[in-house]
């Protein structure tokens, strides 16, 4: 039975108060409706008592208390508005403000600045202070996106703890002493974090502000659009800010299940992709060589011919990342239906045959349930990477005790919280989770490594597993799309059996969740339901059944495409080009497939191959909802109009329907989710749905054993190790300048051994070949990857990772080159150096 | 009876007042004969159309801190901030305003704008001539508000106003 905590009771200005026993007082008085003004305190936060902001009186205290940090005790009488506290009050922001150089009408915090309000609320109105202020340069640039202004900071350490307590990142810390302290990054190099953002929200002055965001507007011009960020899987509650029909901002909307209050930089920075100045305005249409525009009419005449005059089952959909809820079900109802395919699918970058296209994406915990585990398993998987703000609640669990086992093909930035790191080399992840579970059954220590793992990592790993009540485990595309990635997924699931628990399948970006949900998968209808069952339902609503039969997943429909199988291919919120596991394959299938439709915001990779390119809004142009990792159902708000004729996804596949004389007419967004509500039990905003996709009935009968490796190639020496980074340039990103800007150039880890064994050093110039294709990148080098291995990342649209693979070949194997410059100009560059 | 004493106490009342308009036709007149004939000047504190003004430098005063925007009334301005750089410096300071816009028809010459203002940038000068032919040419713009070269508005920015 769990005891209630011991309850106090105190008085405040008068008001009798209850409270747990360990509530400060400040959280008392709060909780009555008491404002006590506050600077260093934060509630997501310890109390460190900095400013000293919240003076309050207390009898049989001699001297004004800092409210914060005064635990509130049974009997306690205190005062918040006594001539002493007010006393109190104007002393310390008369302080505060001795060295505030007071430059409102040119700082960005101005109209929304919590000093600027207290000052004016409960400051003396007037300083004694005639000296000199305190000087510093201004303003100092930390970095891409942070600006700070030493002047204006009030020294309360909010952001620099937010780096050591929620980031875990240390991106900022306090230097000097007294009237020179300063906050600023170690060695003042620009500021390294994945969350800095969520310092500027925080700093409540503006000491921290964006460079995104510089003199773009007032708090008074910006209207509010709640919505959601799309760019991971997350699906974070942010706000966006706009002005003259311009996003000038995104902040975080508080959201207790999902981010609570943060978001992460990509989501902060990562929006201005919106008003590029490259998105598609109006239908383009192959004529001659090139892509012309089109008006609307004459683009889905196109298409509609097209469509018409293929066989329903050589047509085939891709996408659906990309889409709401609501585009991705008329989109799964215009093939079904209308056209009378059901080679659909979502899953683009899946590779054939592996554990990605077994698992059912998305997770069966909610993310809250991460700050309550008591040990985490995370495989495959660079959380702060791929899914950044899950990490915020990993940190929770962790500072409360947790301890998290992570095996991966490559050190994380998030290491020295790993309790037992089990980095393992590429294609061997299967062998060591054998070993951990192993080892947690108690198997006895065998000596030497496993996979590049020492069994003695192994059997402590599997020792605290053993004893572990909360688990939660996690599989990510590292360990999915690996050689031996469905044999990792059997083994986690009997794992997870084993504990109680299933295995959190972290895949999928933006609505991927949601996409499965509505049905843009091959062998399910809406709600993951086998089409078998659904049909019926369908039929009623559509008016149209689709067949039973399953159609192809997404790398079968590229095979089809690659043997001439398919009439007409159409690319709804997807980049194959870039996305597709092996770049050479999807090529060639394009080059036989005699008609490709893309529907997108910018002309991606696979737009510039298509024969019709129709334009379509983004995320923050759309109402409707959208499904995170979680399967949470959130609400997606319009915050601008799209460019020119670009239109609502679902809007262009109900024209075509038209065009191909069926109906498809829906007044807006709340009538396809009513729709899709009727056949989905349990959709509703805000809450979860469980999720969908291919299931697998017997998880061992299907699980291959992984292809053995074959030895050594001495041409192509290195492995390549590929990976999702969250500042890349791809289509999107290379457009929010602020991100393409944090990614840099597109770059390659190297283990300093391999580096220096050919004379590669940090931030050379370098090819990486492999016997199908090669990019150039800049070598970083760090003992996070193996030697032998190269970790590339994908998502740079000028060094596709995917043109590397060999889809034939379980491991891709490369050479590097330096680039030497030759004297004479950036032309005359010509590979050098001997080869690894 | 009593009727007509009534009656002859309102024509003596209407003589009477007709002095006072007889007495007034033969005096001149108080009003100009506008547009031929102007005044040679207003009073000191007549709230006329909008300047931004210089300082002897020729910097802007204008900090681009949108407080003019906030506090007006009608809200008839218009104000979007950039950042000076070295190569660029607008203002004294890091901001300056990049679009400044006035609609003289939504203004009220009211003159909170030159009191919120922190830098004594805009001011209500003394011209009062701004018809025009069209809704558009009220709105006037950056260049059109700034004052020609420092002082050309006939305004001490510093003054109380
Ligand atoms: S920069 Fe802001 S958040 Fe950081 S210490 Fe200064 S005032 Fe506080
Ligand atoms: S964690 Fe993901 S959803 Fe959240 S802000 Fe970042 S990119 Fe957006
Ligand atoms: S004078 Fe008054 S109404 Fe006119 S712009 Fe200024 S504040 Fe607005
Ligand atoms: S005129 Fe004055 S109040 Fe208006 S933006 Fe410029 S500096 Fe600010
Ligand atoms: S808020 Fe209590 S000391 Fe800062």
């Amino acid at each position: 039975m769990s005891q209630l905590p011991p309850t106090i009771t105190l008085t405040i200005d008068g008001r009798t108060v209850s409270v747990p026993k360990g509530t400060t007082v400040y959280n008392a008085a709060r909780r009555s409706g008491i404002e006590i003004p506050i600077f260093c305190y934060h509630d997501r936060m310890p109390p460190l008592g900095a400013c000293r902001m919240c003076l309050v009186k207390v009898e049989k205290m001699p001297k004004l208390q800092t409210s914060c940090t005064l635990e509130a005790t049974d009997g306690m009488t205190v005062f918040t508005t006594t001539p002493e506290v007010k006393a109190g009050q104007e002393a310390i922001l008369e302080f505060l403000l001795i060295n505030h150089p007071l430059d409102c009408p040119i700082c960005d915090k101005g109209g929304e600045c919590p000093l600027q309000d207290q000052a004016y609320q409960y400051g003396p109105g007037r300083s004694r202070f005639v000296e000199t202020k305190r000087d510093f340069a201004k303003p100092v640039s930390l970095g891409r996106v942070l600006v700070l202004d030493r002047e204006r900071c009030i020294l309360c350490w909010r952001c620099v703890r937010f780096g050591e307590l929620i980031a875990g990142d240390d991106a900022l810390k306090g230097f000097e002493r007294g009237f020179h302290s300063e906050v600023n990054t170690p060695f003042t190099l620009p500021v390294k974090s994945k969350f800095i953002g969520n310092t500027i929200a925080i700093c409540p002055v503006g000491a921290l502000t964006a460079k995104t965001y510089r003199f773009a507007a007032r708090p008074w011009d910006n209207q509010p659009v709640a919505s959601v960020c799309t760019l991971c899987g997350v699906g974070c509650a942010l706000e966006f800010d706009v002005r003259d029909g311009a996003i000038t901002r995104t902040r975080a909307r508080e959201s207790p299940a999902v981010n609570d209050i943060w978001l992460c930089d990509l989501g902060f920075f990562g929006h201005t992709y919106v008003h590029h100045q490259d998105r598609l305005r109006t239908p383009l249409i192959r004529r001659g060589g090139g892509l012309g525009e089109a008006t609307w009419d004459e683009a889905l005449d196109v298409v509609a011919r097209r469509l018409r005059a293929a066989a329903p089952g050589r047509v085939a959909m891709l996408g659906g990342t990309r889409l709401a809820n609501e585009d991705a079900y008329v989109a799964g109802r215009f093939f079904r239906s209308v056209v009378g395919t059901n080679h659909l699918d979502h899953r683009t970058d899946a590779p054939p045959g592996g554990a990605s296209l077994l698992a059912p994406w998305g997770m069966t915990s909610s993310l809250a349930d991460m700050n309550d585990a008591d040990v985490i398993v995370l495989v495959g998987c660079d959380i702060t990477e791929e899914y950044p703000v899950i990490w915020l609640r990993m940190k929770r669990a962790l500072d409360r005790g947790a301890a998290m086992i992570a095996v991966t093909p490559k050190g994380l930035e998030i290491d020295r919280f790993i309790a037992h790191h089990l980095v393992h080399r590429y294609g061997s992840g299967a062998q060591v989770v054998r070993a951990l579970l192993e080892a947690m059954s108690g198997a006895p220590n065998g000596a030497g490594e496993t996979g590049g793992v020492l069994r003695d990592a192994i059997t402590a790993a599997g020792a605290r597993l053993a004893r572990a009540a909360r688990p939660q485990i996690l599989i990510g595309r590292g360990a999915l799309d690996a050689p031996d990635g469905a044999e990792i997924y059997g083994l986690l699931r009997e794992l997870a059996a084993r504990l109680h628990t299933s295995v959190n399948v972290m895949r999928g970006k933006g609505n991927a969740f949601g996409a499965a949900l509505a049905g843009l998968l091959p062998d399910a209808g809406p709600g993951g339901r086998p089409l078998a069952e659904v049909r019926h339902d369908l039929e009623s609503l559509w008016g149209a059944a689709p067949s039973d039969a399953a159609g192809w997943n997404a790398p079968e429909i590229i095979e089809a495409a690659g043997q001439g199988r398919l009439d007409v291919l159409y690319v709804a919120g997807a980049d194959p080009g870039t996305d597709a596991p092996d770049r050479t394959r999807w090529t060639e299938a394009r080059g036989r497939l005699p008609f490709l439709v893309v529907q997108d915001a910018f002309l991606t990779q696979t737009a510039q191959m298509a024969d019709v390119v129709l334009p379509a809004l983004v995320a923050p142009e759309k109402d409707g909802t959208v499904c995170n990792i979680e399967g949470r159902v959130q609400r997606l708000r319009a915050a601008v109009p799209g460019p020119g004729e670009s239109r609502a996804d679902w809007g262009i596949f109900a024209a075509l329907a038209e065009r191909m004389g069926k109906v498809i007419a829906y007044s807006g967004w709340e009538e396809i989710f009513d729709e899709m509500r009727s056949l989905i039990p349990g959709l509703e905003i805000d809450a979860r749905v469980p999720r969908q996709g291919s299931r697998i009935q017997d998880p061992g009968s299907r699980i291959q054993e992984a292809r053995p490796v074959d030895g050594a190639d001495t041409d192509f020496p290195l492995i390549l190790v590929l990976g999702d980074v969250l500042f890349d340039r791809g289509a999107m990103t290379s457009r929010s300048t602020a991100i393409a800007d944090l990614a840099g150039e597109p770059w390659a880890l190297f283990h300093p051994e391999d580096a220096a064994r050919c004379g590669i050093g940090e931030g050379d110039a370098t090819v990486v070949r492999s016997r199908r294709g090669s990019v150039a990148v800049r070598a970083k080098l760090s003992p996070a990857v193996l030697p032998g291995q190269v970790f590339l990342p994908r998502g740079f649209d000028a060094a596709p990772a995917n043109a590397l693979v060999d889809l034939t070949e379980p491991l891709t194997r490369v050479r590097v080159t330096a680039l030497a410059p030759v004297a004479g100009g950036a032309e005359g560059r010509k590979e050098g150096g001997g080869p690894l | 009876m009593t009727t007509l004493r009534v009656r002859i106490r309102q024509s003596l009342a209407i003589l009477k007042g007709l002095a006072v308009t007889f007495r007034y036709l033969f005096r001149p007149p108080v009003t100009v004969r506008y547009p031929e004939v102007k005044r040679a000047a207003v009073q000191p504190r007549f709230k006329g159309r909008h300047w931004l003004t210089l300082y002897a430098d020729g910097m802007e005063r204008c900090v681009g801190c949108e407080l003019c925007v906030i506090v007006c009334p009608s809200q008839a301005i218009y104000v979007r901030a950039a950042e000076n750089t070295p190569e660029h410096q607008v203002s004294k300071g890091e901001r300056y305003a990049t679009d400044f816009q006035i609609n003289e028809l939504r203004c009220i010459f009211c003159g909170f704008c030159e009191e919120a203002c922190p830098t004594g940038a805009i001011v209500l000068g003394r011209e009062y001539e701004l018809a025009s032919f069209s809704r558009d040419a009220m709105i006037y713009t950056k260049p059109m508000l700034t004052e020609p070269y420092p002082g050309a508005s006939g305004r001490d920015p510093q003054r109380e106003v």
